[in-house]
């Protein structure tokens, strides 16, 4: 499984991955507003995949200034992808979560489930828009563009086995530092998240959830269901097919009958 | 009937889990691109960038992972170099706007060309010192200025200072250094 992790305490904050998003994915510039921190912009949109945290918190009277990228994590347990009435959110080969276009319907049943709030609604095309993984990107051995851009290494793409393995190295490294709460998030939330944090403080400071979880009702009926849902369809097939076979069945008897 | 069964079959199948298909995303468009390398224009660090064109037109452009200076990364101002090539708003024609004038006029390059070299004869001549306050013969000029840019490599910056020391001029500055 492919993964990107993100190690928090090297990023500057210099926003070059929100930009080599918009490039990459050829998403437009839009009319942001000023939150009073250096956050922008402020929320996820259609055209807004990836955005950079930028969190002030007050540490025994000193200003300790956080960063956390945010987008789509690319979660193992991904609640968007079993309330997905389409079938549109599927999981790729890579290991990733992926949007299809083509088969959104646009009824943001993802939106409400995801507990990052990632999927946005595209008005214009009436479907879901998230980051992609650089999907395009990585099927042809490139990394995805922000991790290709990010300056001081923050970002690493790889294998997510060998990515977990650094980045408990690292926070063993913080801890042994004095930053006591240090640790990766994404190990185990979500069942695993595709793209995971180094993180030197704990996840809320950085802007995200402390524990995500799976909403109930997306696991009763995303995952306790889908089977008999998935039976429900094709007996209906079934039957299609059936009263189909029937009718061909009767046609020739009633012509017989007519002459 | 067939369409919708065909629909009721695609339907199954997602529900299933079976994803046949996972081209959802375009394909890279820089998959058979030219790529020529080049320097990015904004700051001193001269950040290696690849240029992905296609029949003659820009299609991406990101960092150079062979560059020793950046290896591949870019920063954000780096990463938007593609609306250099590709912008409606950039302006591709000279524009003058005239001494108190309050609009801008569209000119040809020889026209602006031989307008710089005017005025910088004019104003060479009205302000050229032969001698300062002590005698001594110092043949320069204090009413033209010189403003280089990071991103002027070796040559250019070479280019420069012979032009304006021959034109006798002393304020050679640089924009790092204001």
């Amino acid at each position: 499984m492919r993964a990107v992790c993100i190690d928090t305490t090297k990023c500057i904050g210099c926003r070059a991955c929100q930009v080599a998003c918009k490039q990459w994915n050829q998403l437009p510039a839009e009319n942001t507003e000023f939150g009073g921190t250096y956050e922008n912009p402020s929320k996820f949109m259609h055209d807004t995949w990836t955005r950079v945290h930028f969190r002030e918190h007050r540490v025994n009277g000193e200003v300790q200034w956080l960063f956390a990228k945010s987008q789509c994590m690319h979660c193992t347990e991904a609640a968007c992808i079993s309330v997905c009435p389409s079938g549109a959110t599927h999981r790729t080969e890579m290991g990733t979560v992926l949007i299809d276009n083509r088969r959104c319907i646009g009824c943001n049943y993802c939106a409400a489930n995801c507990p990052f709030a990632v999927p946005r609604y595209d008005h214009k095309e009436n479907a879901m828009k998230k980051c992609n993984f650089c999907y395009n990107r990585i099927v042809d051995g490139l990394s995805p563009a922000c991790v290709k851009a990010c300056p001081t290494g923050a970002l690493q793409y790889g294998e997510r086995r060998v990515l977990m393995l650094e980045a408990e190295k690292r926070v063993n490294n913080l801890r042994a530092a004095g930053y006591r709460d240090a640790r990766v998030y994404g190990l185990e939330e979500m069942g695993g998240l595709g793209v995971f944090y180094v993180l030197r403080d704990r996840p809320s400071a950085y802007g995200l959830p402390d524990s995500p979880k799976v909403p109930m009702s997306a696991y009763v009926w995303g995952t306790a269901f889908k089977p008999v849902r998935a039976l429900a369809v094709l007996g209906v097939f079934l039957g299609l097919v059936a009263n189909r076979f029937r009718t061909r069945q009767n046609q020739p008897q009633e012509t017989v009958r007519g002459d | 009937m067939k369409a919708s069964g065909a629909g009721i079959a695609a339907a199954s199948l997602s529900t299933l889990g079976v994803n046949a298909v996972a081209h959802a995303v375009e394909p890279s468009r820089v998959r058979y691109a030219k790529e020529t390398s080049t320097i990015c224009p904004y700051c001193s660090v001269g950040c290696g960038i690849i240029v992905h064109s296609e029949k003659g037109k820009v299609v991406n452009t990101e960092g150079d992972p062979d560059h020793p200076i950046n290896k591949g990364s870019l920063c954000s101002k780096g990463s938007a170099l593609y609306q250099v090539a590709n912008n409606e708003l950039r302006l591709t024609k000279v524009q003058y706007r005239a001494p108190g004038s309050d609009r801008w006029e569209e000119k040809d390059w020889a026209w602006a060309l031989n307008k710089i070299a005017e005025n910088v004869k004019k104003t060479r001549d009205a302000h050229w010192i032969l001698r300062d306050a002590q005698g001594n013969l110092v043949n320069r000029t204090e009413a033209i200025a010189s403003l280089g840019g990071a991103a002027l490599d070796n040559e250019e910056c070479y280019l420069i200072s012979k032009l304006f020391r021959a034109l006798g001029v002393v304020y050679l500055e640089h924009q790092a250094r204001i």
